[in-house]
């Protein structure tokens, strides 16, 4: 097995966790998955892109401003594509329809607006993307920091459901009708797990910039991948969706190079059904765990 | 006891309620004084747990008024009518099963700012009134016995220092000791001047601890009055009879 292949898989695998932890976020409180994720991703990428590189916005400032742009985009969706649904009943599934057709807009809109052609990112100073002379591997400083930056974001999620909010967020998903009797507005929780969830999308773009390019075309490739590592975890398994997010990496790297590059989609889907067919709740699933 | 003229902490008028274009309740009316304690019984299906229900604002009242604290809360949603010092412990409790005793009393204030002093004073009354709580802090709340769960749900609710406490079926499923302890956990609440609404099936006891009392019937309101007078009268064994599993709760 060649080291350098996995390195890489899990470098691609650690943006694929970063999705399914967005995805994550929003499912928790809301039981809703949004189908726009990977366009919000796509956003993220571009909107920092233009802000950096074509308008030479220092790094943090593109990256605030990038964030809470975004952010704002979810609540949006929130309240014109998932909040009417839901309030005509809770258990409505209109939101697979509503939230396919904000994610067609966008990238409709982006795509007139940004044209096809990629935009080159640079990593933020010192890290570069240039490989480093690592013996068996030629990952780059910036891809490490990615793979440690990532394990950091999903424990600080996973820490944020260890404040009050985020037992309430738990609370909401166990018994809604039980929150609410202990004064919980699963409502503004809603809003703010769309905000938020968003927000770590573009988070998510932004930082896989510098390795894939921004590009208007971004956004399916990471829905896809991204919702197949939230499903191989576990719905709302964070620490599940990064194992997962590994595993897809490293099988579609390795896929790629034992195979023809053709084929890395096919092992992909081969892996991801073979799992869900053993185990519909994902690998790490409890009881925790909802499917659609 | 009774506030001398002073307006009702609860009021409800004429209310209609049900679950969608189901009609439950027809024409309730209810009032509740402060730190009094309210039994309201009726056989299964009489509509007590919807009447609780439209109170917490969990369905909606199609018409009627009710009024709580000085406050027209019909319509308001749930987390609002909690603010307003409301609370409802729902029929089964209803705990977060998988987080902590702790955690859920915890999730009790939601959204309220306490003082690390005022935090401490409530969490102790809690402990007081049921130390089994503290020595189980750890365990999820699903692990625990029906009693202790009910003293759970209490606990979380007194986490507000609620006006009005509405408890549904709080003895339900418990063995003896256990509902004596709850029921005495109700007076002692009944000493902090919390008003308690109190739907029970075992209407005998429900009816000695409680000041007054009222009687449903297929969604409506047939009795209301001093307790001692509800349990020698015949609105409640009207309302129970023919109803196989009840009458043995008459009995003396
Ligand atoms: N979710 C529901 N949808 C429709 N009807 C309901 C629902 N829950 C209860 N009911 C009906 O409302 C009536 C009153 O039920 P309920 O309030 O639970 O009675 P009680 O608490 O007095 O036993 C019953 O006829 C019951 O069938
Ligand atoms: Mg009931």
């Amino acid at each position: 097995m060649d080291f350098d292949v996995v390195a890489h898989g899990i470098v691609a695998g650690s943006l694929y966790a970063l999705v399914a932890v967005s995805f994550n976020i929003l499912y928790r409180p809301t039981n809703v998955f949004n189908f726009a994720q990977g366009e919000l991703v796509m956003l993220g990428a571009m909107i920092f892109a233009s802000a950096t590189s074509l308008a030479g916005m220092p790094w943090f400032a593109a990256f605030v401003a990038t964030l809470v742009a975004v952010g704002l985009i979810g609540l949006v969706e929130e309240r014109i594509a998932v909040a009417p649904i839901l309030a005509r009943s809770q258990t409505g599934t209109g939101w697979v329809i509503t939230t396919l057709a904000v994610s067609l807009i966008i990238s409709n809109l982006v795509g007139r607006f940004w044209g096809p052609d990629p935009i080159l990112v640079k990593p933020p100073e010192p890290l570069s993307m240039e490989a480093l002379d690592l013996g068996p591997s030629r990952i780059s400083s910036y891809e490490i920091m990615l793979v440690i930056v990532t394990i950091v974001l999903v424990a600080i999620v996973e820490s944020a459901y260890r404040t009050l909010k985020g037992k309430a967020v738990m609370a909401v998903a166990e018994d809604r009708e039980a929150a609410l009797l202990r004064g919980i507005d699963p409502g503004s929780l809603r809003r703010w797990s769309f905000f938020l969830g968003a927000a770590f999308a573009a988070m998510t773009g932004v930082l896989a910039a510098p390795i894939l390019y921004a590009s208007t075309s971004l956004g399916p490739d990471l829905l896809l991948k991204g919702f197949a590592a939230a499903a191989v975890g576990s719905i709302g398994n964070n620490r599940g969706a990064l194992i997962a997010g590994y595993l897809i990496g490293v099988t579609e790297a390795l896929g790629a190079s034992l195979l023809s590059p053709g084929y890395q989609e096919a092992v992909i889907f081969i892996v991801v059904l073979t799992v869900l067919l053993l185990r519909p709740q994902g690998l790490f699933g409890s009881s925790t765990a909802r499917t659609v | 006891m009774k506030a001398p003229g002073g307006p009702p902490l609860l009021s409800v008028r004429n209310l209609d309620a049900g679950y969608g274009h189901v009609r439950v309740l027809q024409n309730v009316s209810l009032s509740v004084d402060a730190g009094r304690i309210v039994a309201l019984v009726g056989r299964n299906g009489a509509g007590k747990s919807t009447l609780l229900r439209t109170l917490s604002g969990l369905n909606r009242a199609a018409s009627g008024e009710i009024t709580f604290d000085g406050q027209n809360i019909a319509g308001l949603r749930p987390h609002a009518i909690v603010a307003a010092g409301l609370l409802h412990v729902a029929e089964g409790r209803r705990l977060f099963r998988r987080q902590s005793v702790a955690d859920n009393i915890e999730l009790g204030r939601y959204g309220l700012r306490l003082g690390a002093e005022q935090h401490r004073q409530r969490m102790d009354r809690i402990h007081e009134l049921f130390p089994v709580l503290q020595e189980k802090k750890d365990l999820p709340a699903g692990g625990l016995s029906g009693g202790q769960q009910q003293m759970l749900a209490i606990a979380q609710a007194m986490m507000r220092e609620p006006k009005l406490l509405m408890l549904d079926e709080p003895s339900l499923g418990l063995a003896p000791v256990l509902v004596d302890q709850v029921l005495s956990a109700i007076l002692t609440l009944r000493a902090q001047r919390v008003a308690i609404l109190l739907v029970e099936q075992m209407v005998e006891r429900a009816l000695e601890i409680a000041d007054e009392a009222c009687v449903m019937q297929n969604g409506r309101m047939i009795a209301s009055g001093p307790a001692n007078e509800i349990a020698t009268g015949d609105a409640l064994r009207a309302a129970f009879m023919g109803d196989h599993g009840a009458p043995g709760h008459l009995q003396s």
